[in-house]
Formats: structure tokens, sequence, C-alpha cells
């Protein structure tokens, strides 16, 4: 008998992308404002290599996870949120997968302007996206670093917005996004 | 006299014969000639040129005994499609160009090989001198006879890679050679 229900938690493939690519994202973080500010030299190579290895991880991760959620559709909001709140989780989410593909795609551009070639943890290298072009890169390395902000801005709503809904709505919002819990209905 | 005449004309001839048998006297065309190599940071490879360099080039395939190539490069001319990388690398702990200006290389024995022909000479650079073999190709042309070779060498034998650049984690020892000499009779 096939359940035509919809699923009320994430799955376990979901929930394991979700909490991969947060620490990723969060070790990103970390290596590149690190590294931004040491001087050119050996450690600042070092760090943004793995930086670079690191992103192009998360860049192929976005693309199975968008695959997957194409086939496989969240679970529903629960029904007491308002349209407002709908419509705010909905755009986090979108700018959330909108900035997986834009943050690995304009680092590894900036890189090719750069003349600096992308490895994959030294196994193989990446194509250059473009060729050398100091301009490009100049403009590239600032989208990057904007868009950076804009990451770390909704990434802290997100987790404000998930522990909301724990402690305040008592929902399972975020429950259904923690591997090895149970969903109950709390509301 | 007679003897005299007989002398002059067995001098002649001598001199015919060594003519014949020598090598030919090139120098390098700047313009056209390629003095490359590449590099591998954070896995991946990077390009680097010399844009000034001479080379003093003896050679015919008949006469390898007496064959020479006297190559002086300025270091600082160096050029790898990023500033702050060139400037790294002119820099106190790899080139040190402020001391090592130049690196000259001067072959002293030649060998035909299957596939062209192998040289061995010795290469100063950064202030260590060291036997650097190379394989090259010689493309004999009416007035644009070409050598294209290449060549490998370990970077810290020449003390290339002081403080943290002794470390090979992130630049590689290895670092291969590619030249292209477009020749041009000799003054």
């Amino acid at each position: 008998m096939p359940n035509h229900d919809p699923p009320t938690r994430y799955s376990g493939v979901a929930q394991s992308f979700h909490w991969i690519i947060a620490a990723l994202i969060v070790t990103q973080f970390i290596l590149g404002w690190t590294a931004v500010d040491l001087p050119s030299g050996m450690h600042k190579l070092a760090l943004f290599g793995r930086h670079k290895s690191v992103g192009m991880t998360v860049l192929l991760l976005a693309i199975l996870r968008l695959l997957w959620r194409f086939k496989h559709p969240p679970p529903d909001l629960p029904p007491a949120m308002t349209p407002v709140e709908r419509v705010l989780a909905r755009a986090t989410h979108i700018a959330f997968y909108v900035l997986l593909f834009a943050m690995p795609i304009t680092g590894w551009m900036m890189s090719s302007a750069k003349n600096y070639s992308v490895s994959w943890f030294g196994l193989f290298t990446w194509p250059d996206l473009i060729g050398q072009n100091e301009t490009a890169f100049n403009i590239l390395k600032a989208t990057h670093d904007y868009l950076s902000f804009i990451l770390f801005g909704i990434a802290v709503l997100h987790v404000l917005a998930a522990l909301k809904h724990h402690f305040w709505n008592k929902d399972d919002v975020f429950i259904r996004m923690l591997p090895f819990t149970k969903s109950e209905k709390r509301s | 006299m007679m003897r005299r005449g007989a002398l002059a004309v067995a001098l002649f001839a001598a001199a015919a014969v060594a003519g014949a048998a020598g090598p030919a006297s090139y120098t390098a065309d700047p313009a056209a000639s390629r003095l490359e190599f590449t590099g591998v940071q954070e896995g991946a490879e990077f390009k680097g040129t010399f844009r000034k360099f001479t080379a003093a080039v003896d050679f015919a395939p008949e006469a390898l005994a007496s064959a020479r190539f006297d190559v002086q490069i300025d270091l600082n001319s160096l050029d790898t499609m990023d500033k702050d990388r060139d400037q790294t690398i002119r820099g106190p702990d790899l080139f040190d160009i402020a001391h090592y200006p130049t690196a000259h290389y001067v072959t002293r024995s030649f060998t035909k090989t299957a596939t062209g022909y192998s040289a061995v000479g010795a290469l100063t650079l950064h202030g260590v001198t060291k036997d650097v073999p190379i394989d090259f190709q010689f493309v004999a042309a009416a007035g644009k006879s070409k050598i294209e070779g290449t060549a490998k060498l370990k970077r810290l034998e020449f003390g290339v890679g002081q403080g943290d650049w002794k470390s090979t984690a992130e630049v590689k020892d290895e670092v291969k050679v590619a030249f292209s000499l477009v020749l041009k009779p000799a003054p």
C-alpha cells in the first residue's frame, strides 16, 4: 500500500544533505574569513587551497541535493503559520539554494580570473571558467564577499527561525530536520 | 716560398674541414623564443614565463662533441599572470632576486637519443650550481632552426624555498621547464 500522505519529516537523505552542507559552510566561513586577513604567503595559500576544495565539494553536494529535492518534496509547513511567515520561510530557503550555487561558482571564477586554478584536495584540477583578468577578479571577489555576508545573514535568520519554531511555537519544524529524533504532533 | 704556400693551402683546407664539421653558432631570437616553468601549488599547476633571457647556441647534429648552450635568465622578468605571486617568487624566501638576479645554464655534454637529443648542463640558480639534464629536439630550417625541449628540476636543491616555503605540502618541490628557442645566426 503506497502512502500518499505528505511526509511529516525530512528523509534521512535530506537531513544528511542539510547537516553535512551546513558543517561545510561553517568550515568555509572559518577558512575564508581567516585567510582573507592573512598577508600573502604560504599560510594564506594553504587556507585558500582548503577553502576551494571544500567549496567545490559544496557545489557538488548542492547539485545532488537539488536533484533529490525535485524528486522528494519536503514536508508541509505547519498549518498554524501565517501567509507572511510562509513567504518568509520560502524566500529564505530559495535564497539558500541560490547561494549554494552562487558562492562556489563566483569563488571558482575568481580563482580562474587570478590564474590560480582550483584543485580538489590535490586529486585533480578543475578547468578554468574564465581567462586571467584582473578587473574580473576584483568584481568577482567583491561579489563573493558580499554574498558571504548575505549568506551569513540568512543563516542567522534560519537558525533563529528554527529555534523560534521549537521553543516559541512548539511545533516540529526543527525536530523534523534533526536526525535520531521522532516527530510528535506538539501543537 | 713554395713551402710557405703549401702550408697556407694546408691550413686553409684544415680550416675548411673544421668549418664543415663544427657546429653553427646561433642566438635565440628573443621575440620568438620562450622559456616557461610550471609549478604546482595547492594541487593545481601554474605556469610562469621568463620575459628576458639570452641563449647562445652552438649546435649541429653531426658535431655534438662541440655543441654548447649558454643561457642567461633575468629572474626579475618572471611572469606568472599574477602580480602577487610574481612578487612572492621574487622575494627573499624564493628567488631572492635582490641577491641572485640571474640564473645561468651552460651545457657540458650532449648525446643522441631515440627521439632527439639530451644534454647535461650546470644550472646556477639562487647561488647554487647543480647539474640539470635537458631533453630537446632540433628542427633544422633555413634561417629559422628551432630547439624545443623540457627539463625537470627540484627547487629545494637550489635553496629556492626558505622558511615556510621549505615545505612541499602547498608548493611542490618539482618544477617543470619548457623551452622553445628560435635560432638566428650569431652575429
